[in-house]
């Protein structure tokens, strides 16, 4: 699903943010990405969803390389990814319907079939009563499990996240990796960046780790908790 | 790529509607661009029609030699200006439309007999090009009895001069005008597309073609446009009925323009068109830039 092969990505004058990563995660994983602030996590991620493009090395997504994507292929590339950010990134002067409608919207489906999707969302993250309501007014955590809703709108086959939960306290949390966790039952491949290691120890999932923008270690979080403590 | 197209006008209504500031900001740049471009172009058609119709009263001269026969000539004339109004004028007519034209001065003819003037031919050749009064005038000179043409060549020649000048420096005006508005207008307008950059960053997450997230820009650009284009053309209407009588009164000219003279509908469905279309160009402009950026 995800093939990198010595994936270098460089910002001028910086030393290199990610260096020489081979990673691959196939159908259906469900995997951390872990490591200290700075060490490339979120770098990793936005060449995924193409935000980003790599100084050099291979990009291999469903099989197809990205690496060198031309801007009109892009968002044919993102509509089979759900993306999720610690900030949310709703829009506030829409309603929370209307901010999970977004991606099947931009998919042009027709929008008696968008307001139906829509509702069964809203009721899989236990938020069908604030449909109208504009993202400001709800908490962090209800914002969040928007997010995430509008990131699986479309059923994408891969879902991302960054630090999905950093802005959470420990309950909020708990919700969004339960939404995370189903998502990932019902077949959809997940990478969540993250550096709070509670939740590594809380789930037992693949843990790959970086610093200073190079991959340290690659295993399951038992052993990775024991290598690290 | 844009399969929707009543999608894409109804998130530009959304759009126009959530942020009325912007799109009025817009609307009013548009406005007093195609205002100014309408006002220019009216004044330089105004100005040509003046003197068109000025020109309209050029009438060609055949004076002729004395003993000569009227009828004649008069028929030998018509003959060799076919479509023409031709009037005949004795000699003794020609000695009163004189007095009349002098009024007050009319006693500087008393004593002036009707044999002091030829008879004469007159020949009314509206809207005439000056290489067609010279052929015409060679031609009439060539009548048997006709002793002199005059068909006042050299107003002529400077009235074609500087029509074609005139033209020249209006259609130059016009373009400048043109160019100026669509760099001003797509400035204005990036300020609509920068204020929803988050919006625009958010959709193209989401898997939005760079077709989809433009499209309302551009169906905002034209609604703005042509909205802009009609307030120009109104107000354009509202500054003729105000300002043409007045102009009437202190212009003689101004009294021989038809009543809706100096707007007729081309350019005032120029106006609107002008608008819609400077929207567009300019929305495109502004969405281009942003999404290429
Ligand atoms: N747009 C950018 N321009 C310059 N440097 C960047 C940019 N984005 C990230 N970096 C640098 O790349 C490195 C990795 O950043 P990041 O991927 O955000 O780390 P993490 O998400 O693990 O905290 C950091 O040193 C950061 O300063
Ligand atoms: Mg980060």
């Amino acid at each position: 699903m995800i093939q990198l092969f010595h994936v270098t990505k460089e910002y001028p004058g910086e030393p290199p943010a990610l260096a020489d990563v081979t990673l691959h995660v196939t159908k259906g994983e469900f995997v951390f990405l872990t490591g200290p602030s700075g060490a490339g996590k979120s770098t990793l991620l936005k060449l995924i969803f193409c935000a980003e493009a790599p100084t050099s090395g291979q990009l291999l997504l469903f099989g197809r390389n990205v690496a060198r994507v031309s801007p009109g292929e892009i968002p044919w590339v993102r509509r089979h990814i759900g993306v999720v950010f610690q900030d949310f990134k709703l829009l506030p002067e829409r309603t929370i319907g209307e901010n999970v409608a977004l991606p099947l919207e931009v998919r042009s489906l027709p929008r008696r079939e968008i307001r139906r999707k829509v509702l069964g969302l809203l009721r899989s993250v236990g938020l069908e009563h604030r449909a109208e309501k504009f993202p400001p007014s709800l908490s962090g955590g209800e914002q969040q499990r928007v997010a995430v809703a509008r990131a699986l709108a479309a059923d994408p086959a891969l879902l991302l996240a960054d630090e999905p939960t950093g802005n959470l306290d420990a309950d909020r949390t708990l919700e969004v990796m339960e939404l995370l966790a189903a998502a990932n039952a019902r077949g959809t491949t997940v990478v969540i960046a993250t550096h709070d290691r509670s939740l590594l120890q809380r789930y037992t999932r693949r843990v790959v780790a970086l610093e200073r923008g190079r991959l340290v270690s690659d295993g399951d979080s038992i052993r990775q908790a024991g290598a690290n403590p | 790529m844009m399969r929707r197209p009543v999608e894409a006008i109804r998130r530009a209504y959304t759009a126009l509607v959530r942020s009325p500031y912007v799109a009025i900001t817009g609307t009013g740049t548009i406005f007093v661009a195609v205002l100014s471009i309408g006002l220019v172009a009216a004044g330089l058609g105004t100005a040509e029609r003046l003197l068109g119709a000025w020109a309209g009263e050029v009438r060609l001269s055949v004076y002729l030699a004395r003993g000569a026969d009227l009828p004649t000539v008069g028929a030998a004339v018509a003959a060799l200006a076919p479509g023409r109004a031709v009037e005949e004028v004795p000699a003794a007519e020609g000695l009163r439309r004189l007095a009349q034209s002098l009024g007050d001065e009319a006693s500087l003819l008393d004593g002036v007999g009707a044999d002091a003037l030829p008879d004469c031919v007159e020949v009314a050749v509206p809207g005439i090009a000056l290489g067609e009064a010279k052929a015409l005038s060679r031609r009439l000179r060539a009548v048997p009895g006709v002793a002199e043409v005059d068909y006042g060549t050299a107003w002529l020649e400077r009235l074609e001069r500087f029509l074609d000048r005139a033209r020249a420096a209006g259609l130059g005006l016009l373009l400048v005008l043109g160019l100026a508005t669509a760099v001003l207008v797509s400035n204005t307008l990036r300020l609509a597309v920068y204020a929803r950059r988050e919006e625009i960053e958010i959709m193209k997450l989401v898997g939005a073609t760079d077709a989809f997230v433009g499209a309302p820009f551009l169906v905002e650009g034209v609604l703005q446009g042509a909205l802009a284009g009609g307030l120009a053309a109104a107000t354009l209407l509202g500054l003729q009925a105000a300002l043409l009588p007045r102009l009437a009164a202190a212009f003689g000219p101004f009294a021989a323009l038809a009543p809706g003279a100096m707007l007729p509908w081309p350019l005032l469905l120029g106006v609107v068109g002008g608008g819609a279309a400077i929207g567009l160009l300019a929305s495109a402009l502004a969405i281009f830039r942003f999404l290429r950026r």
